[in-house]
């Protein structure tokens, strides 16, 4: 268990290609960390940067109290579970996960304990001596895991590691890693391009685009705060509204206008947005599709940001629907209750929740509120 | 027609061609075995000759008598044997290198390896001849009618097209065992050692099996670089059953047979590592 410091690390390859820029980031001990972004954004560069597969071009990287920049990667500490799960088609599991105890030459009573303590709370004890390849991908990422945690590392770094298994299965092991979390109270570095992945797993969430972080928080400061408009439409599905407009202020209230649009803000932010200096400037509002409401309770309390739309699509979800809008040229999702009768083609007449809606500044993207 | 019938003249037809290409392909290996259990006169008799009523199986014996064909077959064996460690060693080693490592000039270094092949063998004959014979001039080191200046020519042929197949190997196994390895605790060395060459022994007969075939097969620079028969290979030897006044094809053909069984026997044994060996990389696996 470990303190991991990542300090204004850069990854640049030749040709002067930057991956990762100014990448600052403390973890602490115990943390589970979840790095989430689009493919391309650095983050399993990062990953690979803490593991040692990568060079670290500028900055410093320190695991528990020691500077491991040029340290082998055997020498780190770490264990790591990859996307394909990486596990040696020559050796069965029992090897599979004996591997890196042997090569540190540890007691050979104590393999086995690990060994099977580690299956059995994997519950593959019964594949142990099997190959790999006569394995599920369930059962394979449950043995990646094994591998991982008999070595009893300070860190553990997980590479997209639900990625290549089914919808239910990624759901049934995503619970499984979160309480193997708290049965080891190790610190988990994890990557992962699955924002439900994000905000049900960590402690902590790390957004990254184009090698550069663009919030690190708790799942619900980066849901309910996003930074800006990135972080707010990739965290949150469907994603999140945005209705490019402007600010006008008109008899001391503020105004978001819109083709179509005319919506009262709330009082309570016209300071806000005066200090920001974006009256009268273009600004998106953004606003998430289950703050979008049909109940005629919200239409009355909400009468200065009702919108007439046409029904496009309708999935029914069972629990929720979809609805997806068009309303004065702007499309948008709303999420409502499965009973409400609305199918596409039909009027439907909305009310935004205005305490619930975020603004941004279109120019520079970043929040206002 | 309907269609069941149509797709059985379809595959009736495409087994007919199929026969009739193997038998065209195995004709000379049938001709050969057909050969070398008739007596001279009856092969100089002409194909109605040959017929079933004496058959001479003593060829197979008197070919052993006649030269000294356990001396040309312990060379071959001696010389591809050795030819082949030592290929597929630089192989792996080189193919494992181009085949995960970028350093200056890889790109460049692994056409090199392959465009040596666009090169007829031929041309080095007279140049590698005046350069063992400068050898043993200057140094005093005996090249010309040695194992060891065999062994080194065919290593040098053999060994570019073995790294390609080596390299084409390598790359189809992912990289993430080696980094799992070294993040489990191994050295770069240690990860190739014990997890990618367990993982490669399919790729490594292939080419081993490719160099042995090959360097068995050769005529051209065993004829012109040994002259005696404690160095000569069985292509050489055999030749000698072909003089200025006898022929004796009998004799010929039955040590061809004889030669022909240790490589078909290799490629029996070890087709599908080849078959595999030979298409690594080539489709996603």
């Amino acid at each position: 268990m470990a303190r991991v410091q990542l300090k204004h690390v850069y990854k640049r390859y030749t040709g002067d290609v930057v991956v990762v820029k100014d990448f600052d980031l403390d973890i602490e001990d115990r943390e589970f960390v979840v790095m989430v972004g689009p493919s391309g954004c650095g983050k399993s560069t990062t990953l690979r940067m803490i593991a040692g597969l990568e060079e670290i071009t500028d900055g410093e990287l320190i695991i528990g109290d020691r500077v491991v920049n040029d340290v082998h990667p055997k020498d780190r500490d770490i264990a790591m579970v990859f996307q394909n799960y990486a596990l040696y088609p020559h050796m069965n599991i029992y090897d599979n996960m004996a591997f890196g105890l042997k090569l540190r030459k540890i007691d050979k009573q104590e393999i086995d304990r690990r060994v099977r303590d580690a299956a059995k709370i994997l519950d593959i004890v019964h594949l142990l001596d099997r190959k790999p390849k006569a394995l599920s991908g369930g059962q394979r990422q449950r043995v990646a895991l094994g591998r991982a945690i008999v070595r009893e590392p300070q860190v553990f770094l997980m590479d997209e590691p639900l990625s290549n298994l089914d919808a239910k299965l990624r759901v049934q092991m995503r619970a499984e890693i979160a309480k193997l979390h708290q049965r080891l109270q190790t610190t988990i570095i994890y990557v992962t391009h699955d924002q439900t992945e994000a905000m049900t797993m960590g402690d902590r969430i790390v957004v990254m685009k184009d090698g550069i972080i663009q919030q690190v928080g708790t799942p619900t400061e980066i849901y309910n705060h996003p930074n800006n408009i990135f972080v707010a439409s990739f965290i949150g599905s469907p994603s999140m509204n945005f209705i490019k407009g402007d600010l006008a202020e008109e008899a001391g209230s503020l105004f978001f206008r819109a083709p179509g649009l005319n919506i009262k803000l709330p009082e309570g932010r016209l300071a806000a947005l005066r200090e920001a200096g974006v009256v009268g400037k273009p600004v998106t509002l953004g606003i998430r599709p289950e703050h979008i409401h049909d109940e005629p309770v919200f239409l009355e309390t909400f009468p200065d940001s009702k919108v007439d739309a046409n029904v496009e699509v309708v999935e029914n979800l069972g629990s929720e629907s979809y609805v997806y809008l068009q309303a004065a040229g702007q499309s948008f999702v709303a999420r409502v209750a499965a009973r409400t009768a609305v199918k596409p083609g039909m009027n439907f007449t909305l009310a935004l929740d205005i305490d619930k809606i975020h603004i941004f500044n279109t120019e520079t993207e970043q929040t206002v509120f | 027609m309907n269609t069941l019938t149509a797709k059985r003249a379809r595959n009736l037809t495409l087994n007919v061609v199929t026969w009739l290409f193997v038998l065209v392909n195995l004709f000379p290996i049938l001709w050969m075995v057909w050969t070398s259990i008739h007596s001279n006169e009856e092969i100089l008799g002409g194909v109605r000759a040959m017929t079933l009523d004496h058959l001479q199986w003593g060829n197979y014996l008197q070919l052993w008598q006649t030269i000294n064909y356990f001396g040309y077959f312990k060379n071959s064996l001696l010389i591809c044997g050795a030819t082949t460690i030592l290929s597929t060693a630089f192989a792996v080693m080189a193919g494992y290198a181009l085949a995960r490592f970028k350093f200056p000039g890889s790109n460049l270094f692994g056409m090199s390896v392959v465009s040596t092949q666009m090169i007829p063998g031929i041309l080095f004959l007279v140049p590698i001849y005046l350069l063992f014979w400068q050898i043993d001039k200057n140094i005093g080191l005996p090249m010309i009618n040695t194992y060891w200046g065999m062994i080194l020519i065919y290593t040098a042929f053999y060994t570019p097209m073995s790294i390609w197949i080596m390299r084409s190997f390598f790359v189809s196994v992912p990289r993430d065992l080696e980094e799992s390895a070294l993040i489990d605790g191994c050295t770069r060395f240690q990860a190739f050692r014990k997890v990618i060459l367990p993982l490669s022994v399919p790729g490594i007969i292939a080419t081993a099996v490719y160099v042995f075939l090959t360097a068995w097969d050769e005529l051209m620079f065993a004829w012109v670089m040994t002259t005696t028969s404690d160095v000569q290979t069985i292509p050489v030897g055999i030749r000698l059953y072909v003089g200025q006044y006898q022929n004796r094809f009998d004799l010929l053909m039955a040590a061809a047979a004889v030669s022909t069984l240790p490589v078909l026997l290799t490629f029996f044994l070890t087709q599908k590592y080849f078959i595999r060996g030979m298409t690594a990389g080539a489709v996603k696996g």
